[in-house]
């Protein structure tokens, strides 16, 4: 089960046409889809639209009840081969996943259904993860886009733009015969807002017709001659026919006023933070009531050369906000002008930055170095600025002061002790290459434990470290998650090392989801599931592509786990070895088990709850134990004692009970500061009896002892 | 003529705070109130423990201004053009300063409570940053200003965080909707309504309700007067006559550290080693300087003479007080069965600490009997100490007090302390800033096990190169108090000795090209 569980949310998608829907923008995209009769609907999850594979995931019923399939597909390229679906039958099919990661991963696919054409219409839908936030590579969805071919919209960022451009997304598709993309920013994937809904339809042509009438058409199988012959369409047919869609149907905007002889272009993503700018500069409303011509591309692949023509035709220069680099829409528009001899000036990344995202700041500064250049008359007039932040000098100060947050695993986290047992490890045979992978397991490569030097990709752990396959005195450690394992690492990773003769170590993490997108189920979930199936162990998977050294450990048991990892890196047995790190992950162990303590409390039953503890009058505040765990609940408070200067560790109430700072304590010698706690809900009568003994005997002693000191206390 | 705009609220927390049900209510809120609201937020790995930003735009429907029904919201808080900034707590409100969201208009309404981040937290000493700082600048800068400690607040009222923030944020008027609006909206959300309610309600109350902002709260910690029962009042008469009063408070605590650890005997050679700190601080003009040398060889001696040992640890953990602070710790319920078992990893070394100093010689430098010995205490055990058998153990333990100066590790630490004053003597006579850093140096010698060593030897180190500094008569460099000082704050920044390391080279460095 997801972390994150929408099934309240997700009865909202029932209610039909007029009626107000709210909600965030992933939820307005799954409305969007029901609205829009699709047959099929698959994808990966991964910030920003793993939301939208929870809602649709909660959604089984409303998604059986419209006989729409529903794929957790295995990658993105699984997806994005599911949209083959369309290629022969006019189904409805829409994919999504996380942007450009996923669609790299996708790609293969993608080109491929680009080339064939689609009957139905295909959506791609990419949760573009640029800018803040963002925990991957800065790239554009925009390149994948013109490289295959497919038409890419980027609406403006509420909810019914952004609903609009799903439905027309799909007219689109079919009128071209191409597959669509829409991108998402991050903010606008999780925008609450509202939007007047239409009634779901159920496809006309369903998967089950599809199913049982083949239909084979050679034209549309990449294969020589097709593909020859697919490309030629692309130019001659389905551009054409896109850009007549386009624009009859009037998918970009132009907005704003026909003031002067200055103008901007902007994507459609970018409008609502253009519309601030130009507010703050004084030009607008909160409207958007504007006597600046704008142009708003929610459709920013391809360009409509005639609107851009229109739009440019009367004016000196036009300002082009495009985010990211490169800059492909400022190049278009300069060939399409220059090929029609119009000579209004494209101004574009000269007065925006290169790269980065693109903020209110950003754009209220590019729009001011652009007016000042063109119609210094419209900003001297009307600027009221911005209200003036703090001078320099004074957020200097706090600057230095203010610490960084680096993510870091959650309290009671079972990858956690894993990375400590790599840290104590390296401390007893030195510093190794680790190759990591994606996965809330990245965290290690952060303080504390500072553990990895690079990470190639999903499932890409060991596959990162296979040219370090030779002759050497120390061997490579690799880290994979579950989630990545599944995605591809079984093959590229494990197949590889088998066959390879790879004589290094690989960690798989198996905490029984894919953690890291927000809990999602995968293979070898542990629970039951109603529509998947679970219960496939790793350790079968693995053996079974032909692994020999094969361990398997419980994350928590630090000293097993070194010891482990210690045979792993010095056994003279040659071949790729494997250790399946095991333990449930916190977040969702703590969902499951919680409601289910409290009940049995609550009932009357014999509850034992676990609890760790430091004594601040033995903690001599070194912190070892903090730098071996990073656990959010170790912190520290003020020394009790006025003698010492140095904090003592603390565990504040948010502790689970995991108990690695215990075991950390232990493996690494630490120091006698911790304790567990066994906190006894509803005792028995056994030990209510113990505890009458234990009390007073202990009593006993502690008043003598108590006794003693009095004769001597000192001080206040 | 003021144009409409839509009142902009920025919520900055750490992941795990509650920030997004706190967005979700302001939502809400508005929406019953006839506004409407847009809010949106940047999840993602920042959702594991890192800092991150919710944002909401609310504006009130069918305002008469309006063209359209609808203004275009900005998906993000632009720097100087946000009214309302909540910050969950304290450091998040520095970061919502620097990037600019915070201006003469704006309403910060913050808790004062610490979430460390990791790099504070895994300083070898105490690598907190102070947030006073930011608290001064909040005051400057916003237009209003409430603090509280709302995570204290949120624990009095079993409550979350985010119930008490939004009650700070009712009382603050920032909004313009009654409280009742507030209210309906927790009710109306159907989860833990009533703790919510509380945490509101407590909120509401600590927020100031006028322009006034609150001043924030400073702790000033009392000087405690000193009392003792007969047995201790020797002690602290001797103490009174002998010493000035400016080192009497810090005598005091080491005092009663000692006679806690040891006893009145051992608390007195403390006293006969301060005096003669406190005669070489009156030749060394003490008494103009504050008696600082004194002051600081107080506080440093009395950790170093209570050092941590196995006795020690039995005896702190068999206590009453322990047994009170940890059901506390913990929050027990009132008669709650609570057990407890103790983490301890005694080695070798550790068991030969206690036995005589002789047979602790023997065993630690033979290295057969090391061995064999050793492989008794290779794991770590876990004693319980709320049951008779683990509580007897360490109650025996304790009882070692009674031995512990013919221990082979009473013998060693009373030689290192007085080699330690050896050279504090010697220093002071040439260069008293520089002595009073090399008092300070016991702050290396802290922990147990690994830790004690890595400190131990972070000590020696920096004790050499005092010796090498006073080599004639060609010192090789010249060791200044700043110098020493930064050398042992590199000592405290990791735990390899890389910083100390590369601060040694570069002394040596610069003493070569000078």
């Amino acid at each position: 089960m997801a972390e994150r569980s929408f099934a309240k949310e997700v009865e909202h998608l029932h209610i039909g046409s007029g009626e107000i829907f709210r909600g965030e923008g992933i939820l307005a995209v799954t409305k969007a889809l029901l609205q829009s009769g699709v047959s099929y609907v698959g994808g990966y999850q991964g910030a920003p639209i793993s939301h939208l594979m929870d809602v649709l995931a909660d959604a089984q019923g409303i998604l059986s009840e419209l006989s729409v399939h529903f794929e957790a597909s295995a990658s993105e390229a699984a997806a994005g081969a599911m949209l083959a679906a369309s290629v022969n039958y006019p189904l409805r099919g829409a994919v999504t996943w996380k942007s450009t990661v996923g669609t790299n991963v996708a790609s293969d696919a993608l080109a491929s259904v680009a080339s064939s054409g689609v009957r139905g219409g295909a959506l791609v839908i990419v949760g573009e993860d640029y800018g803040e936030g963002s925990s991957i590579m800065q790239e554009r969805t925009h390149a994948f886009a013109m490289k295959s071919q497919m038409w890419l919209l980027d609406p403006r960022p509420n909810l019914t733009s952004i609903v609009d451009m799903v439905e027309k997304g799909f007219q689109l598709s079919e009128a071209s015969n191409t597959p669509v993309m829409l991108e998402l920013r991050i903010r606008a994937c999780h925008v609450y807002g509202s939007l007047t809904a239409k009634d779901n339809v159920a496809p006309a042509f369903t998967l089950r017709d599809a199913m049982e009438n083949p239909v084979r058409d050679y034209d549309r199988v990449v294969l020589p001659p097709s593909n020859f012959v697919h490309e030629i369409e692309k130019v001659k047919h389905r551009w054409p026919a896109a850009v007549e869609y386009i624009k009859s149907h009037h998918l970009n905007e132009f907005l704003g006023g026909v003031a002067g002889d200055v103008g901007v272009i902007v994507q459609g993503g970018l409008y609502n933070t253009l519309i601030r700018a130009l507010e703050l500069a004084g030009l607008s409303d909160c409207f958007g009531e504007t006597r600046i011509p704008i142009y708003c591309l929610n459709v920013t692949y391809p360009l409509i050369e005639d609107e851009v023509k229109d739009f440019c035709l009367d004016k000196k220069a036009v300002l082009i906000i495009e985010e990211g680099q490169p800059d492909y829409i400022e190049q278009a528009l300069n060939t399409i002008l220059r090929n029609a001899d119009i000579q209004a000036k494209v101004v574009g990344k000269h007065v925006l930055p290169r790269a980065g995202e693109y903020t209110g700041q950003v754009i209220l500064e590019g729009l001011q170095k652009f007016f000042d250049a063109y119609a210094p008359s419209l900003v001297a007039v009307n600027s009221r600025g911005a209200r003036l932040p703090l001078p320099p000098d004074g957020q200097k100060t706090i600057a230095e002061i203010v610490p960084q947050r680096p993510a870091g695993f959650c309290t009671g986290c079972p990858e956690r002790p894993v990375f400590s047992a790599m840290k104590l490890l390296q401390k007893d045979i030195g510093k190794f290459h680790v190759s990591c992978d994606i996965g809330c397991h990245l965290f290690s490569i952060l303080p504390p434990f500072d553990i990895g030097n690079t990470t190639m990709g999903y499932g890409l752990g060991w596959s990162g470290a296979s040219a370090f396959n030779t002759a050497a005195l120390k061997r490579t450690i690799s880290i994979m998650g579950d989630g990545g394992f599944w995605h591809n690492g079984l093959t590229s990773g494990v197949g590889s090392a088998v066959f390879n003769r790879n004589d290094n170590v690989l960690i798989i993490i198996d905490n029984g989801y894919a953690a890291a997108t927000g809990g999602q189920d995968i293979l070898s979930s542990r629970a039951g599931h109603k529509t998947k199936h679970t219960n496939n162990p790793i350790a079968k998977a693995v053996r079974g592509i032909g692994v020999e050294w094969l361990k398997e450990v419980n994350t928590y048991d630090i000293g097993a786990m070194k010891k482990t990892l210690k045979d792993a890196m010095t056994t003279q047995k040659k071949g790729p070895k494997v250790i399946i790190a095991q333990s449930e992950c916190m977040l969702n162990r703590q969902r499951r088990e919680i409601p289910l303590r409290n009940k049995a409390i609550h009932n009357g039953k014999r509850v034992v709850r676990v609890r760790y503890g430091v004594d601040p009058d033995t903690c001599t505040g070194d912190h070892a134990c903090i730098r071996l765990s990073g656990c959010p609940s170790l912190t520290l408070k003020d020394n009790p004692d006025p003698l010492r200067e140095d904090p003592v560790a603390y565990v504040n109430n948010d502790c689970v009970g995991c108990g690695v700072c215990g075991e950390n304590a232990h493996a690494a010698v630490l120091c006698p500061s911790f304790y567990r706690a066994e906190l006894i809900y509803n005792p028995s009568v056994v030990d209510k009896v113990l505890a009458s003994v234990r009390s007073a005997v202990i009593g006993f002693f502690q008043k003598r002892g108590e006794y003693a000191r009095a004769k001597y206390t000192f001080g206040a | 003529m003021t144009k409409p705009r839509p009142i902009k609220i920025s919520i900055n927390a750490l992941g795990g705070q509650g920030g997004g049900v706190l967005a979700g209510w302001i939502v809400k809120l508005a929406e019953r109130s006839g506004y409407i609201a847009q809010s949106t937020s940047v999840p993602g790995v920042a959702q594991r423990t890192g800092a991150t930003v919710y944002y909401i735009e609310v504006f009130p429907q069918g305002s008469t201004l309006a063209q359209k029904s609808v203004p275009v919201f900005a998906l993000m808080p632009v720097p100087g053009d946000v009214d309302i900034v909540l910050a969950l707590e304290i450091m998040e409100a520095g970061r919502a300063i620097t990037r600019g969201f915070v201006t003469g208009e704006t309403t910060l309404i913050a808790s004062s409570h610490r979430v460390y981040a990791i790099a504070e937290k895994i300083h070898l000493g105490d690598g907190r940053q102070d947030a006073e700082d930011i608290i001064m600048v909040g005051q400057t800068v916003a237009s209003r200003f409430i603090l509280d400690d709302m995570e204290a607040a949120a624990a009095s009222a079993d409550a979350a965080i985010s119930a008490v923030m939004f009650g700070a944020l009712a009382r603050s008027g920032a909004l313009p909707f009654a409280k009742s609006a507030f209210e309906e909206t927790i009710r109306h959300s159907e989860r833990a309504v009533d703790s919510n309610l509380a945490g509101f309600e407590v909120g509401y109350a600590n927020a100031p309700s006028d322009g006034a902002a609150s001043t924030p709260p400073l702790s000033t910690a009392g000087a405690k007067k000193a009392s003792a029962s007969t047995a201790g009042s020797g002690l602290l008469q001797r103490m009174t006559r002998e010493f000035p009063n400016s080192v009497q408070f810090t005598l005091t605590e080491g005092l009663k550290k000692l006679v806690d650890y040891q006893d009145v005997r051992y608390a007195d050679l403390y006293l006969d080693r301060m005096a003669c700190i406190r005669a070489l601080d009156e030749k060394c003009d003490g008494l103009r300087r504050g008696w600082r040398l004194t002051c600081d060889v107080a506080k440093h001696l009395a950790l170093w003479m209570a050092y941590e040992d196995t006795i020690r640890v039995a005896d702190l953990k068999t206590r009453a007080s322990r047994f009170e602070r940890f059901r506390a710790d913990v929050r027990a319920e009132t008669g709650q069965i609570v057990h407890v078992s103790d983490y301890m990893h005694p080695r070798i070394e550790e068991i030969c600490d206690l036995a005589p100093a002789w047979l602790g010689k023997k065993i630690l430098s033979t290295p057969t009997l090391r061995k064999g010995f050793g492989v008794f205490f290779k794991k770590g055990r876990r004693i319980p100490s709320t049951k008779l058998h683990g509580f007897l153990l360490l109650s025996f333990l304790s009882g070692l007090k009674f031995v512990r100066r013919s221990s082979y590790r009473f013998k060693i630490e009373q030689a290192r302390i007085d080699d330690w004053l050896m050279r504090i003597e010697m220093t002071a006579r040439d260069d008293y800033a520089l002595a009073c850093e090399v008092a300070g140096l016991q702050r290396l010698i802290k922990g147990y096990g690994e830790t004690h060593e890595r400190g131990l030897a972070n000590y020696i180190r920096l004790l050499a190169l005092l010796d090498e500094a006073n080599k004639m008569p060609a010192p090789p460099f010249r060791l200044t108090s700043q110098t020493l000082a930064s050398l042992k704050s590199a000592a405290f920044a990791d735990e390899d000795g890389v910083m100390l390391a590369a601060e040694i080279q570069k002394l040596r460095l610069s003493a070569k090209a000078a």
